[in-house]
C-alpha cells in the first residue's frame, strides 16, 4: 500500500458511490420506458394498435406460453437453429483449422472468407431454396452458411494464436494431420471455437427467422408473419419479445460456457 | 577551490545583495553544522526572499481517508527567484509530483499556500508553465501545430503564430522538424516540442516534471544542455522535479532536497558551478563534491524508501 | 488486424494459387454442368452468370438501382453518426449514466433487432423509411460503444496538458478528446457501416423494396436463376470494395495516433 503512487488513493472511495447511481439510473430509465409507452398507448396519438398497451402485450404473452402452435413452430426453428449451428460450425472449424495451420493457404483463401462475410447473407436465401426447396432444409442451409463464415474465421485465428511450442512438440512425436488436430489444435482453441459457436448462434438465429418471414409455412418467422398479416400488434409485441428473451438467454448460456473454459 | 567555492557563495545573489537565505543554506563544506538535518519549514517567513516569484508555503497535502492518512507533502516552504533554476529532488514516492501538481494547479485541495508575485495559486495559473514527464504532444498536429497550439487557444493570428512558434521550435533545435508527425520523431524530440509548447506561452514559471525520465543518459545530458542554453538565453524563471542527481546539479542554481515520504524540505543547497554552463560541468571536481554531498543526503531517504516497500511486500506476499 | 497484414505483405504467390483454385472450381463446375452431371435448373452455367451480369446492367437498369441502395445507405450511415457519436460522448461525460447503460447497448448490438421488421412495416409503412430506420438501429450501438472507449482512452496527461492550459470543456473536448478517440471512432464506423450495409441490402431483399435487395428478389421472383447470381454477385462486388475501403481508411486514421 505504501508503494501505490499517492495521487490513486484520492480516487478510490468515489467507485463505489458510481455503481449504486447507476443502478439508480438503469431502473429510473426503465420505469421512463414504461411510463412513456403507457402514456404513448393510451393517448390515441398513433394509429389504433400501434403501440398497444402494456397490459395487452402481457395478456398476448400469456395467450402465446399455453398455445401449442407456437411450442410446434417454436421446435421446428430450434431444430433449424440447432442443425444450422451444428453443420456450419463442423464445417468451418474444419476449414478453420485447415487454413490456420499453414500460412500460406491463409494467404490464399482467408481473405475470400473474411471478405464475404459481412454481406448480406439473407440474399443468398433464394439460391438455397432452388437447392433445397421451401421447406426446413434451405433454411438450415442458409444458417450453416452463416455460421461457416463465424465459425472459420474464428478458429482460423485461434488456429494463429496457439503457441508454437505446441505444434512443434506434436510435430516431433510425428503425429498425422488427424492426431494433430485432435489432440492438440481442438483442446487448445476450446476458447475461439466456444466464441465462435456464441456468435454463430446469434447469426443462426437471425437468419433462420428471418428465412422463415420470407418463405416459409412454418416456424415462428412463419408465425410473426401470420401475426403480422393479422395485424394483431400485441401479439405480435409479445412473440417479439419472448423471441428476443429466448434468443438473449441462449446467448448468454453460450457466453457463460465460452467464459468458464478460461 | 572549497574556499573559492565558500568564499563566492556570499556574492551568488544573481539580484545583487545577500539575503538571509544564504545564511541558512550555504553549501555544506563552509559550515560545521551542516550536516544535520535543517528544517527550513520552521521558519517559514525567513525561507523566502522579496526577489522570490514563486513562493511555496507551508503546503500541506494528505491523502487517504482518516483511517489511513497518507503524508505526501509536509509543510514544505521554499522561494524561486526571478531567472533562477531550482530543482526538488528526492527519492520515489516522497510526494515531488505532489508538490508538481500543487504548483501547477491541478491538484487544488491542500492547505499551505503557493504564490506566484501577489497572486494565490488554486487552478491553473497562466503564469505557470507545465512540462510533463509522460509524453504529452499530440499525435494528430504536426510540431508546429502542436507548439502553436497555446497561441492557437488566446486568438493569435496565424501569422504571428507560427512565428513565434518558429522561434521557440528553433530554440529547441527542431527547425527542421516543422512539418513532422511527432511519430516520426525519437522521444527526446517530442520532449523538446513539448517543451517549445509550454515555452511558446512565455509563462513566468517554467514548471517540469521530470521531463528526461524516459531518456538514456547521453540524451539526457545533451537535452540539459539545450535546457541550460535556453534558460540562460530566456532568463526564464525554472522550478524541476528530478530524482536525477547529476541532471539537477547540472543545471541548477539551487536544489531543494526532500525526504521520503512524509515530503519535508530537508536541506536546500546553493549550487556554486559557474555559468554558462555545459554539460563538460560533469567532468569538474566541484561537481562531483555536489553530486556526493547531496547523495548522502538522498541514500538516507531513498534507503528508507525501499526498506518500507520490501516490507509492504512482504506483507502481501505473506497474507497472499 | 491479420488480413491488413496479408494484405500488405508480399504474398502474391499464395493470392494467384488462391485465385486460380476459385477459378479452377468455377471452371469445373462449368463443365460438370455442361455434361449434365449437375442439374441445370438448379445451378446455372457460370458463363451465364457472367453474361447475365451485362444483361443486368442494362436491362435491370442496376445502377439505378446502386443509387436507390447507395441513398438508403447514405442516410443511414450520416444519420448514425449524428446519433451515435453525441450519445457516446454523453455518455463518456456522465460516468453513472455510462456504467448503467453501456451492457445494455452491448446486449442490443447483439439482439436480433432486425427480426421485429414486421413492427417496422407497421410504424413506419413500406417505405426507405423502414429500411433506414431499421439500418439506423443496427448500426448504433458499435458507434456508441467506441466513441466512449475512445473518449475514455485518451491518454491523462493529455487532459492535464488541456488542464494546465485552463482549455474550458468544449475545447478540451474539440482540441484534445475528441483527436484523440478518433482513431477507436473510426473502428466505430467501420463495425457500424459494416451492419447498415448489410442492413439496408437485408430489409430492401425482406420487404421487396428498394435498390438492390429488391433487384434479387425480383430476379428470383421470376425465376431468372443466372440473373438472381449475377445480382447476388453483384451485391457482394460492391459489399467488398465498401469494405476494403471502410478498412483502408480506418488504417490510416490509426496510423495518426
Amino acid at each position: 500500500m505504501s508503494h501505490a503512487p499517492l495521487s490513486t488513493l484520492a480516487y478510490l472511495p468515489k467507485a463505489k458511490k458510481n455503481m449504486h447511481t447507476a443502478h439508480l439510473i438503469r431502473a429510473v430509465t426503465l420505469a421512463l420506458l414504461i411510463i412513456g409507452w403507457e402514456i404513448l398507448a393510451r393517448s390515441g396519438l398513433l394509429l389504433r394498435d400501434v403501440v398497444p398497451s402494456l397490459v395487452t402485450i402481457i395478456a398476448s404473452m400469456g395467450k402465446l406460453i399455453i398455445n401449442p402452435l407456437f411450442y410446434s413452430n417454436l421446435s421446428i426453428t430450434s431444430f433449424e437453429v440447432i442443425m444450422a449451428l451444428a453443420i456450419g460450425s463442423v464445417l468451418g472449424i474444419i476449414c478453420g483449422i485447415i487454413i490456420g495451420s499453414s500460412a500460406f493457404l491463409s494467404a490464399a483463401f482467408e481473405p475470400y472468407i473474411y471478405y464475404m462475410s459481412p454481406t448480406p447473407r439473407i440474399i443468398f436465401f433464394p439460391v438455397m431454396i432452388m437447392w433445397f426447396g421451401v421447406g426446413s432444409p434451405s433454411k438450415i442451409a442458409l444458417g450453416a452458411l452463416s455460421c461457416f463464415f463465424t465459425m472459420a474465421l474464428s478458429t482460423a485465428d485461434g488456429m494463429r494464436q496457439i503457441d508454437k511450442v505446441l505444434i512443434r512438440v506434436g510435430r516431433s512425436f510425428r503425429a498425422s494431420l488427424w492426431h494433430m488436430a485432435i489432440k492438440i489444435y481442438l483442446p487448445a482453441m476450446r476458447t475461439p471455437i466456444l466464441n465462435g459457436i456464441r456468435l454463430g448462434f446469434g447469426t443462426a438465429v437471425i437468419t433462420a427467422l428471418l428465412a422463415e418471414t420470407k418463405l416459409s409455412n412454418q416456424g415462428l418467422g412463419f408465425m410473426i408473419m401470420q401475426i403480422y398479416s393479422r395485424f394483431d400488434m400485441p401479439t405480435l409485441y409479445a412473440l417479439l419479445i419472448i423471441v428476443f428473451i429466448l434468443a438473449g438467454l441462449g446467448n448468454a448460456v453460450l457466453g457463460a460456457l465460452a467464459g468458464s473454459q478460461k | 577551490m572549497v574556499d573559492d567555492a565558500c568564499a563566492s557563495s556570499h556574492q551568488r545573489n544573481k539580484n545583487g545583495g545577500v539575503n538571509n537565505l544564504d545564511r541558512f543554506i550555504a553549501p555544506s563544506f563552509c559550515h560545521p553544522l551542516s550536516h544535520m538535518s535543517t528544517q527550513i519549514s520552521s521558519s517559514p517567513h525567513l525561507a523566502h526572499s522579496r526577489h522570490d516569484v514563486l513562493v511555496v508555503d507551508n503546503v500541506f497535502k494528505q491523502f487517504g481517508g482518516p483511517l489511513a492518512p497518507v503524508i505526501a507533502v509536509d509543510h514544505v516552504s521554499f522561494g524561486v527567484r526571478q531567472g533562477e533554476f531550482v530543482s526538488v529532488i528526492g527519492p520515489s514516492g516522497c510526494g515531488k509530483s505532489t508538490l508538481f501538481s500543487i504548483i501547477g494547479g491541478l491538484l487544488t485541495d491542500y492547505e499551505g499556500e503557493v504564490r506566484i508575485g501577489k497572486d494565490r495559486i488554486n487552478g491553473p495559473h497562466p503564469a505557470v508553465g507545465m512540462v510533463f514527464q509522460e509524453e504529452s504532444t499530440f499525435p494528430w498536429r504536426n510540431v508546429i501545430d502542436n507548439v502553436a497550439f497555446p497561441l492557437e487557444l488566446i486568438g493569435v493570428a496565424k501569422s504571428e503564430r507560427m512565428d513565434r512558434a518558429h522561434h521557440f521550435i528553433k530554440m529547441v533545435g527542431l527547425a527542421s522538424f516543422e512539418k513532422r508527425m511527432p511519430s516520426e520523431l525519437s522521444g527526446g524530440m517530442r520532449q523538446r516540442v513539448s517543451i517549445a509548447r509550454t515555452l511558446v506561452s512565455q509563462p513566468k514559471i517554467l514548471l517540469m516534471d521530470e521531463p528526461f525520465a524516459a531518456l538514456d543518459e547521453q540524451t539526457r545530458l545533451l537535452l540539459g544542455d539545450k535546457i541550460t542554453q535556453i534558460q540562460q538565453e530566456l532568463n526564464q524563471t525554472t522550478l524541476l522535479i528530478t530524482h536525477n542527481l547529476t541532471e539537477a546539479v547540472q543545471l541548477s542554481d539551487r536544489i531543494v532536497v526532500m525526504t521520503y515520504r512524509p515530503g519535508r524540505v530537508k536541506r536546500i543547497i546553493d549550487i556554486d558551478l559557474p555559468r554558462p554552463r555545459t554539460s563538460d560541468v560533469v567532468s569538474s571536481d566541484a561537481f562531483g563534491h555536489y553530486v556526493a554531498e547531496i547523495w548522502s543526503d538522498l541514500r538516507e531517504e531513498a534507503s528508507r524508501g525501499m526498506t518500507e516497500s520490501e516490507n509492504s511486500a512482504a506483507q502481501v506476499h505473506a497474507h497472499g | 488486424m491479420h488480413m491488413a497484414n496479408v494484405m500488405k505483405n508480399d504474398r502474391l504467390i499464395p493470392m494467384l494459387c488462391g485465385a486460380l483454385c476459385v477459378v479452377g472450381a468455377f471452371g469445373v463446375l462449368e463443365l460438370l454442368l455442361r455434361f449434365d452431371i449437375i442439374n441445370r435448373y438448379i445451378v446455372p452455367l457460370p458463363s451465364d452468370v457472367l453474361g447475365a451480369f451485362g444483361r443486368i446492367v442494362v436491362e435491370e437498369d442496376v445502377l439505378a438501382r446502386c443509387r436507390e441502395t447507395a441513398y438508403e445507405m447514405g442516410v443511414s450511415a450520416i444519420l448514425v453518426i449524428l446519433i451515435g457519436i453525441p450519445i457516446g460522448a454523453v455518455l463518456y461525460r456522465f460516468d453513472s449514466l455510462r456504467k448503467a447503460l453501456e451492457d445494455w447497448i452491448a446486449a442490443l448490438a447483439a439482439a436480433p433487432i432486425v427480426l421485429a421488421f414486421p413492427l417496422f412495416l407497421v410504424l413506419f409503412g413500406r417505405s426507405s423509411t423502414t429500411v433506414i430506420v431499421m439500418s439506423i438501429a443496427n448500426g448504433l450501438a458499435p458507434i456508441i460503444l467506441k466513441t466512449t472507449e475512445g473518449l475514455m482512452s485518451t491518454r491523462p496527461v493529455l487532459i492535464n496538458v488541456g488542464k494546465s492550459l485552463r482549455l474550458s470543456q468544449r475545447q478540451m473536448f474539440w482540441s484534445i478528446l475528441f483527436p484523440s478517440a478518433l482513431p477507436l471512432i473510426f473502428t466505430g464506423i467501420r463495425l457500424s457501416w459494416t451492419f447498415v450495409l448489410i442492413s439496408v441490402v437485408g430489409v430492401e431483399f425482406l420487404i421487396n423494396l428498394g435498390g438492390l435487395g429488391q433487384l434479387i428478389n425480383d430476379l428470383a421472383e421470376r425465376y431468372d436463376m443466372a440473373g438472381t447470381y449475377a445480382a447476388i454477385g453483384f451485391v457482394i462486388l460492391v459489399s467488398v470494395v465498401f469494405f476494403v475501403c471502410l478498412e483502408h481508411i480506418e488504417r490510416v486514421m490509426g496510423r495518426r495516433a
